[in-house]
């Protein structure tokens, strides 16, 4: 006969480790948020140009601002957690040598940037 | 120099308790006295009825795991000294494992798992062997001698961290998929089986792909990583397992295009 002690609803707060993931698996919360914000802007694109006002002042809103930023810092957090695992899933190895993770690593924040800057390039001029 | 600190231990006796209690020691300690060291005072000198799993006093066995103060822990080279601060320790079972005494895991369902991924070199002149088992009596030492296999170094550094596995259990009690899901098959094992998939030597991989992708193969793994933080090999059972999501989606993509 043997005892199985039951795992409790709040297992994850009983570990350091465990907190952590959950906060890794948390980030998705803002992050629906904005998808959401950004589904509703495409809606009111179509709707037509009072809905999208509507939608422009929505977005305006300093409480509406803050889910967003915390939704990007959310991402950015997910993302170095992420990064990080990558070449541990998927070690690239380069004539037989093994890229080092640290190149890895930067070669993912490096297409962020890139993403960012090319992003900035497109819409320039259209926010401000 | 010896010290004092209280040891708390949680006790599991299934003929006298239907759950387990806890129970607590003041152990004499120096620099030196590891957690096991401690588990061995208090059943030698405070009672004797503890139960307990231990052999090789030097982290290579892998039968002395525990949770030290709700980290899984290796007894042996886990030291006394590093909760003096704390004040007390708590040694209980590992986590999510089922106990069948005191201190002492089912380890069955574990090497059932661990038997289920066939964790040895499967390759096609074994299969060879298996029919002509006559035959392989006869053989002569030379012949024999002929089965060697090559493989570079480049073929070992693909696999070899994973196969420092020492079984002792640690990455389970690390788990919460495995807690919340027995069924899983687990860190520990898939990472074995993906030891063996990565082998030049082995040609198994479609004998373990059935049963590693699975809802509960690697497709349980959430990636919590906790696992091979507390791994005392540093076999990166987390890394290991993902792998093993890559190679079981190939796999799927693969079969999808070669139905015929």
């Amino acid at each position: 006969m043997s005892y199985r002690a039951p795992l409790s609803r709040t297992w994850w707060l009983k570990n350091p480790a465990f907190k952590a993931y959950m906060l890794r698996e948390a980030t998705v919360l803002p992050l629906a948020f904005f998808l959401a914000c950004l589904t509703f802007g495409v809606a009111a694109l179509i709707k037509g140009e009072a809905a999208f006002a509507g939608w422009l002042t929505t977005m305006q809103n300093p409480l509406v601002i803050l889910i967003n930023l915390l939704a990007l810092a959310a991402s950015l957090y997910h993302a170095a957690t992420f990064f990080v695992l990558f070449p541990r899933v998927m070690p690239l190895r380069v004539a037989g040598k093994q890229i080092p993770s640290n190149l890895i690593v930067l070669g993912q924040w490096l297409g962020v940037a890139g993403v960012f800057l090319f992003s900035a390039w497109l819409f320039a001029g259209v926010l401000v | 120099m010896t010290k004092q600190i209280k040891v708390t231990v949680t006790r599991y006796k299934p003929e006298e308790n239907a759950q387990p209690y806890e129970q607590s020691f003041d152990v004499p300690y120096t620099d030196s006295t590891s957690i096991l060291d401690a588990l061995n005072y208090i059943k030698e000198e405070e009672d004797s009825s503890l139960s307990y799993r231990w052999s090789c006093r030097m982290a290579i066995c892998g039968s002395c795991g525990y949770m030290v103060n709700n980290e899984p822990k290796l007894g042996c080279n886990t030291f006394v000294r590093d909760y003096a601060q704390a004040g007390e320790i708590k040694i209980a079972p590992l986590a999510h494992f089922a106990t069948e005494r005191d201190l002492m895991i089912d380890q069955d369902e574990f090497v059932s798992k661990l038997e289920a991924v066939k964790p040895y070199l499967i390759t096609d002149a074994a299969a060879n062997h298996k029919a002509e088992a006559d035959a392989i009596q006869k053989e002569t030492q030379e012949e024999v001698k002929q089965e060697t296999f090559k493989q570079t170094p480049e073929q070992l550094s693909l696999y070899q961290q994973f196969s420092a596995c020492i079984n002792c259990g640690l990455c389970y009690a690390a788990c919460p998929q495995f807690g919340l899901n027995p069924e899983f098959l687990g860190p520990g094992v898939l990472a074995l089986a993906q030891r063996y998939n990565l082998d030049n030597r082995d040609t198994g991989q479609a004998e373990r792909f059935p049963i590693m992708n699975t809802n509960n193969g690697v497709w349980s793994c959430t990636f919590v990583g906790y696992c091979s933080d507390v791994c005392p090999q540093n076999v990166d059972p987390a890394a290991a397992v993902n792998q093993g999501k890559v190679f079981a989606a190939e796999n799927t993509i693969k079969q999808l295009f070669n139905r015929k």
